[in-house]
């Protein structure tokens, strides 16, 4: 079988304030339990890819923390490998902290003969895909690269930041433009997923990055379509996906996975989501709880009433307490008769007693990691 | 390499009086507290002490408890200078036998416990729910100058007669052991959880082979054996929650103590000494919009759509809108349908409980319902 590398692109997540201050998009808690990037990585994993590299761009220390002993996504762990790539250099020149520059002082991928292609998926993007059918297809039609695209059905609200194709009739990229949120309707909006014959990246790498080194791996493919390097085959996928692209999203797209349909598009049985064990007892429930349409996690304590929510791990709901509408990350208290309502509540923050927040629909209110209220 | 403490798990036996819970699984390996298997107590006491070699010996239904255990990587057990050991009856050069009592299992697998040199053997049980660090008791054997050291329990006087008793004196050393007694004259009782210096129980384990009276027991024939020959044997009580779940009404009692919070602290150990198991890839537990939970204790991978009230509830669990569940054990993969009324209960992993059945035990006569697999 040819040898696929596959690559976590944390370079390509957006900055979503305040969730992101401190730690990138792919290691932010998801539905309690996930980090955004188990996703990718398990996508990965699942897809039968043993060596899968980490392109971090910065907060290294969340991911690595996330990522633990970094075996949690290998099947076998003597052929397999997880590797965080970091680029060392762009700590003095933030602005060529890119991924092609993080891949160019990785450059062993670049250089190991032994790769054939190269499969990168971003860490932010909420999905499950088996990548080997496009991989096999890839390898049938010879081909150079391969975007992996979705149809979207209102790009105002979905896919902001992705390149809308225009494909012609053998399924080429024609041309791109970026999806800005501005256009309105219906559209082909690229995820960020490519499937790249090392090769090819390499002489993309040589002949277009010197006329500007800041260019990153989406816009280096532009180019390389552009000057007819090679044609961009682009393939459809049409499963759930969420590309979360703002804090309003991040609790939109958390909280729209209780329902059922969308929870069933996105996991599937045989398509484990693998992540990191924190050896947590199962959530205890007290004799006042009272729940409903909510996910929680192990560790959780809960006393009071919850509400179309999302509670992490060790989080303790007091008595009479009172969270609806919102996501509360992990360790988190939320004192007896507090009331939370359309809110984010961070790691480690501390609601006293009776204390009372909530946020607008459209506009949840954060509680930063470690706040006391 | 000399290690001072090794650890040699007990967890062969068939335990008959849990019914169809170990008709096809061994004891040891039978699923407990929602999350865990009933062996991963001890396990995790083992690595929460720091004991880096840990020997599991199997006999019943091995084949999923050998799986189970394996590398011992759930309980950390697979790190530089550390091991996990599967000790099966085999076939050897003097022919092939089944283990014929504790004390034989020990017996048979000496060339083992030699490799590790060990200056101390742990024998504990495969069975036993509760948290402990074994240092205490070892320096209380290094102390003491014992040859074996046995964790003791005080129990009511009205229930001695099911344990091996002791009397011991000031010191803690024990004067008078006897298994079984129908007259108890002490509530001290042995947990079958012992500290031997190995040179000296090496050479009673040698000494018992031979001898063809022998039940090959430790409590039966050991312990009374080096009793009567001024062995130094001595006490170790131990405070704190400890079970032997070994019957339908056990279990599910020891199952309903976790509701109790005090006690899941002690337990798990309040994040200081966690109880390791393995972990599925469940999705978090789901809450249904008329589901209702109070008072229970639900893991990762379930979905209540019903109403769920003091019950233990593990992964893979379904319970379907309309269903009410009291007072009752749910084992993995267990699914109750639309309107079924389930109390006083253990369903058994993958159980399927029908639309609108009824299953009700008491508190003193609890169902074991073990259903039709999927």
């Amino acid at each position: 079988m040819n040898k696929v590398i596959g690559l976590v692109n944390f370079h390509t997540s957006p900055e979503i304030t305040p969730l992101t201050d401190n730690r990138p998009l792919g290691s932010t808690s998801f539905l309690g339990r996930y980090g955004i990037c188990d996703f990718a990585l398990s996508n990965l994993c699942n897809s039968g890819i043993s060596t899968i590299g980490l392109l971090v761009k910065d907060h290294q220390r969340s991911i690595l923390k996330h990522i633990g002993s970094m075996d949690a996504w290998l099947s076998n762990t003597k052929i397999g490998q997880e590797i965080v790539m970091y680029n060392e250099g762009a700590h003095l020149h933030p602005e060529s902290n890119t991924d092609i520059n993080n891949l160019r002082e990785n450059d062993w991928v670049l250089y190991d003969s032994s790769i054939d292609y190269i499969v990168i998926v971003p860490a932010h993007l909420v999905m499950t895909i088996d990548l080997r059918p496009y991989l096999r297809e890839h390898i049938e039609r010879n081909e150079k690269i391969t975007a992996i695209y979705a149809h979207v059905r209102s790009m105002v609200d979905e896919c902001v930041g992705g390149k809308i194709l225009e494909k012609d009739e053998d399924g080429y990229v024609s041309s791109t433009r970026l999806n800005d949120g501005t256009i309105k309707g219906a559209g082909d909006v690229t995820l960020g997923i490519y499937i790249i014959n090392r090769i090819t990246l390499v002489e993309m790498i040589h002949q277009l990055l010197p006329k500007n080194p800041y260019m990153v791996l989406s816009q280096l493919i532009v180019e390389g379509v552009k000057s007819e390097m090679f044609k961009l085959h682009a393939a459809r996928f049409d499963g759930f996906v969420r590309a979360i692209d703002s804090f309003a999203h991040y609790m939109e797209y958390s909280l729209s996975l209780l329902e059922k349909k969308n929870i069933d598009r996105l996991f599937h049985p045989d398509w484990p989501i693998y992540t990191l064990t924190h050896d947590t007892p199962p959530a205890s429930y007290g004799k006042n709880a009272s729940v409903s349409n909510s996910y929680i996690a192990n560790g959780a304590v809960i006393n009071g009433t919850v509400i179309n929510s999302i509670i992490g791990r060790d989080v303790i709901i007091g008595e009479g307490a009172v969270v609806k509408n919102s996501i509360i990350f992990s360790s988190s208290r939320i004192g007896d008769g507090a009331k939370v309502e359309n809110a984010l509540v961070d790691k480690y923050a501390i609601l006293t007693h009776g204390h009372g927040i909530s946020g607008a629909k459209k506009s949840p209110l954060y509680v930063h990691q470690g706040a006391m209220l | 390499m000399k290690n001072e403490l090794i650890a040699l798990i007990l967890a062969g036996g068939k335990g008959t009086r849990l019914q169809a819970l170990t008709r096809k699984v061994a004891k040891p390996a039978v699923s407990f507290g929602g999350k865990y298997r009933i062996i991963d107590f001890v396990l995790s006491n083992c690595a929460n002490s720091h004991i880096n070699h840990v020997a599991v010996i199997t006999q019943f239904e091995n084949g999923s408890l050998n799986n189970y255990v394996g590398s011992g990587k759930k309980w950390g057990l697979n790190g530089v200078n550390t091991s996990t050991a599967l000790l099966s009856p085999r076939q050897t050069d003097e022919g092939s036998d089944w283990y014929k009592g504790t004390a034989d299992a020990i017996y048979a697998n000496i060339d083992y416990i030699d490799s590790m040199n060990p200056e101390y053997v742990l024998i504990l049980s495969g069975d036993h729910i509760y948290s402990t660090n074994y240092q205490a008791m070892l320096s209380l054997h290094k102390k003491a100058d014992a040859d074996c050291t046995i964790s003791v329990i005080d129990v009511p006087l009205e229930e001695a007669s099911r344990f091996g008793i002791l009397e011991a004196d000031e010191e803690g050393r024990v004067t008078a052991f006897k298994e079984k007694p129908k007259q108890p004259k002490s509530t001290l009782a042995s947990m079958g959880v012992y500290i031997f210096t190995w040179k000296v129980l090496r050479a009673n384990l040698i000494r018992d082979a031979k001898d063809e009276k022998s039940g090959h027991d430790f409590g039966h024939d050991i312990i009374p054996y080096m009793l009567e020959h001024k062995k130094r044997i001595f006490v170790h009580r131990f405070k704190g929650y400890w079970k032997d779940v070994g019957t339908v009404n056990s279990l599910h009692q020891a199952n309903m103590d976790l509701l109790n919070p005090s006690l899941s602290k002690e337990l798990f150990g309040s994040g200081v000494a966690p109880v390791y198991s393995e972990d599925t890839a469940a999705m978090p537990q789901y809450i249904g919009k008329n589901g209702s939970v109070a008072d229970s204790l639900i893991n990762q991978g379930a979905v209540i759509m019903g109403s769920v009230r003091r019950c233990v509830v593990s992964q893979g669990v379904i319970v379907d809108e309309g269903a009410v569940i009291d007072n009752s054990v749910l084992m993995p993969g267990c699914h109750i349908r639309k309107g079924a009324k389930v109390s006083y209960a253990i369903v058994g992993p993958d159980a399927i409980v029908a639309k609108d059945e009824t299953i009700k035990g008491t508190a003193d006569a609890v169902v074991l319902y073990s259903g039709r697999g999927k």
